[in-house]
């Protein structure tokens, strides 16, 4: 997964032809670790308990899902993971690095390098074509423009979507834009891929496809961490951490509920859902 | 980097082109009155400087000054004191008359037309372009023996006897109160442009002739300006300090009470006075581009604030502060650079229009060309600055919830 630098690293400007220190590989097996993490919301007014110590560990290669209701932190959480915050008090190492103390243009690296996001709203910028979007971490990692349009239509062929690389997100499907944003999470071979109720703007099908999908990366090596109040979505997943008001209330394997019954296969989920969607349409 | 920003600039301007238009025009309007003021201005100069080249850049008049209150006999030249110029500074001299001039009616059968009788020496077709079509230039027999021969052009030839090629007929003037038979020896075309013609005056109806000099200073003898021209541009100056001097000394004036105006000098004043003009309106105009300037910056704040969804997206993906700052940028200043290349084209074009339909050749220099787009660029980056660095600061998280 992480051979990318060799490839198409262009010399920037300056003293940045090299990468920091905390971006030098150091592949740790804790790929996430909170200590003590606080994150307090300063209104001005009052001061709100967003997470209250929170420790946690998550190891290379698991697929996690976060779960909780609105309001119980999991947005904070993610925000935090995602390096698009930091933590009020404690620590949070990412890849081995505490990313806590970073300024807001060496989190943009680290998002850059270490972060695949995915939205709920699947967050393509609507005026250029799939092929643009995927391509957008590889221009901010200073990427040759041959190697970032070879590598984009390679991650598009990857997620299914090979024909339809010049065409615009609004000339796509739901489904097909949040495979377009899967891709371009990828783009920098991130260890890390995080997403966001990824499935909450999609119909029952797309859903599984997007899931499947996030399995099949899984397995291929990738840490995915999804956030999700949809138990069919969690389902999917190897590991449910549950939150409620801040603070963890549960973290297990997410093994058969009842003793010798197997894991719902995929297609058991699947036909589940498709029934559930049915369902809803009565 | 660059290039990308460029493109995502030019899709950005592109995805919204009649309000990018209506952004440009404050800077359209600016850059093309700059350049059309400024371009006019070029374009006057080039005309004075023809049409000095044309009338002898050397050329220069000496008399008394205008401001001197109290006059004396001895303050007008006679011919031997011209005379006397003519030897000393002889070797700098090309020419010398005693610019004088006349008018008077002139009647050949039943036709009479008003003349401009113009006093030469025989010798100024040397200094002056004449362009003689029939018969011969006045000779230095003509001058010395005071014989009533003259020089016309085309137009007063036809005016007076309804033909061009008038040598040999001959016409009555009285000339200071005594009339006399004129004969034409010679017949010249004037070539002069539309410019020309306006500054100079075009001659339709009545007539113009040179005759001797002699003829007009006789039985005055009283002149009251010296008209010369110098050997060369570069000693001139050196050259009319001296004739300045000299007739000081003779005349028994200080050099400050003695007038020598150059064609130069004149030129300089036309060339200063066209310059203030253009400064002072082309700074009026440079208002105008301030006001560009702020509409830019108006827009690109709307902008800011439409794609601060777009903001949050790029800075989630490793966009930097100096990443969103510089994209920005490159968009105003693409679009003020638009502003000013649309500016310059529209300005260009009505100057070149203008000068085509008037018959004039104008001037658009590149020089000013490239340095009015470079500096609507340059409003561009400076009133980008301030909406670029709004959106460069967004919180990504915040951005990424902006509905």
């Amino acid at each position: 997964m992480r051979q990318g630098k060799q490839n198409g690293e262009r010399r920037s400007f300056g003293r940045k032809g090299q990468l920091p220190d905390y971006m030098t590989e150091n592949i740790c097996e804790d790929l996430i670790r909170l200590e003590d993490m606080v994150k307090i919301y300063d209104t001005g007014v009052l001061k709100v308990l967003g997470l209250k110590r929170i420790n946690l560990t998550i190891h290379r290669g698991e697929f996690v899902a976060i779960m909780g209701q609105s309001g119980s932190g999991k947005s904070t959480l993610m925000n935090i993971l995602g390096c698009l915050d930091r933590p009020t008090i404690g620590h949070y190492y990412l890849d081995g690095v505490d990313v806590a103390a970073m300024n807001p243009d060496q989190l943009s690296l680290i998002r850059n390098r270490k972060i695949g996001f995915v939205f709920q709203s699947f967050n393509l910028i609507s005026r250029t074509s799939a092929l643009k979007n995927v391509e957008l971490p590889m221009t901010y990692a200073r990427k040759s423009k041959k190697f970032r349009e070879e590598r984009a239509r390679v991650l598009l062929e990857r997620v299914g979507l090979g024909k339809r690389a010049d065409h615009m997100p609004n000339e796509l499907s739901g489904g097909q834009r949040q495979r377009v944003a899967i891709a371009r999470a990828l783009a920098n071979e991130p260890p890390l891929l995080l997403a966001d109720e990824p499935t909450g703007n999609l119909d029952t099908a797309a859903s599984v496809e997007i899931m499947e999908l996030f399995s099949q990366l899984h397995k291929e090596g990738t840490t995915v961490v999804v956030v999700t109040h949809e138990e069919e979505i969690a389902a999917f997943t190897e590991r449910i951490i549950r939150f409620r008001d801040g603070q963890i209330v549960s973290d297990c394997p997410n093994v058969p509920r009842e003793c010798g019954e197997e894991r719902k296969t995929d297609a058991s989920v699947k036909a589940e859902a498709a029934q559930k969607g049915d369902e809803a349409l009565c | 980097m660059l290039i990308e920003n460029m493109k995502m600039a030019f899709s950005a301007i592109q995805a919204s082109k009649m309000r990018s238009f209506l952004t440009m025009l404050g800077i359209i309007i600016g850059i093309g009155s700059v350049i059309s003021i400024v371009s006019i201005g070029d374009t006057m100069r080039g005309l004075f400087a023809d049409l000095y080249g044309k009338i002898g850049i050397t050329q220069a008049y000496v008399a008394i000054g205008y401001w001197v209150d109290e006059r004396r006999q001895s303050d007008y030249f006679n011919l031997e004191e011209m005379e006397r110029i003519k030897e000393i500074f002889g070797d700098e001299i090309t020419y010398m008359d005693c610019d004088s001039q006349t008018s008077a009616d002139a009647s050949c059968a039943r036709t009479t037309v008003k003349f401009n009788f113009t006093g030469i020496d025989y010798n100024y077709n040397e200094v002056q372009p004449i362009n003689l079509i029939y018969g011969r230039f006045l000779n230095e027999g003509d001058v010395l023996g005071r014989r009533k021969n003259v020089v016309m052009d085309t137009v007063s030839a036809v005016n007076l006897f309804g033909e061009e090629n008038a040598v040999g007929k001959s016409f009555r003037t009285t000339i200071y109160g005594t009339t006399d038979e004129y004969t034409v020896v010679g017949v010249y075309q004037k070539d002069m442009d539309p410019f020309e013609a306006m500054m100079m005056g075009a001659n339709t109806e009545g007539g113009e002739a040179f005759l001797p000099y002699t003829i007009l200073t006789w039985p005055n003898d009283m002149i009251y300006d010296l008209r010369f021209f110098c050997r060369s541009e570069e000693t001139m100056d050196e050259l009319c300090a001296n004739i300045k001097n000299y007739v000081a000394r003779i005349k028994d004036r200080r050099p400050e009470e003695i007038q020598l105006i150059t064609a130069r000098d004149q030129m300089g004043q036309w060339n200063g006075m066209l310059g203030g003009v253009s400064t002072a309106v082309g700074g009026i105009a440079a208002i105008s581009l301030l006001v560009g300037g702020i509409g830019i910056m108006n827009i690109m704040l709307v902008s800011v604030t439409e794609r601060t969804r777009e903001i949050g997206i790029r800075k989630s993906l490793g966009a930097r502060t100096r990443d969103i700052l510089v994209q920005f940028l490159t968009e105003s200043a693409l679009l003020s650079a638009c502003g000013g290349i649309l500016g310059t084209l529209l300005g260009g074009g009505l100057v070149m229009a203008g000068g085509l339909l008037m018959g004039i050749p104008t001037v658009v220099r590149p020089g000013v060309v490239m340095l009015a787009v470079g500096f609507s660029a340059l409003v561009g980056v400076f009133f980008g600055m301030y909406p670029a660095s709004k959106a460069a600061k967004k919180d990504p998280i915040e951005a990424l919830r902006y509905e």
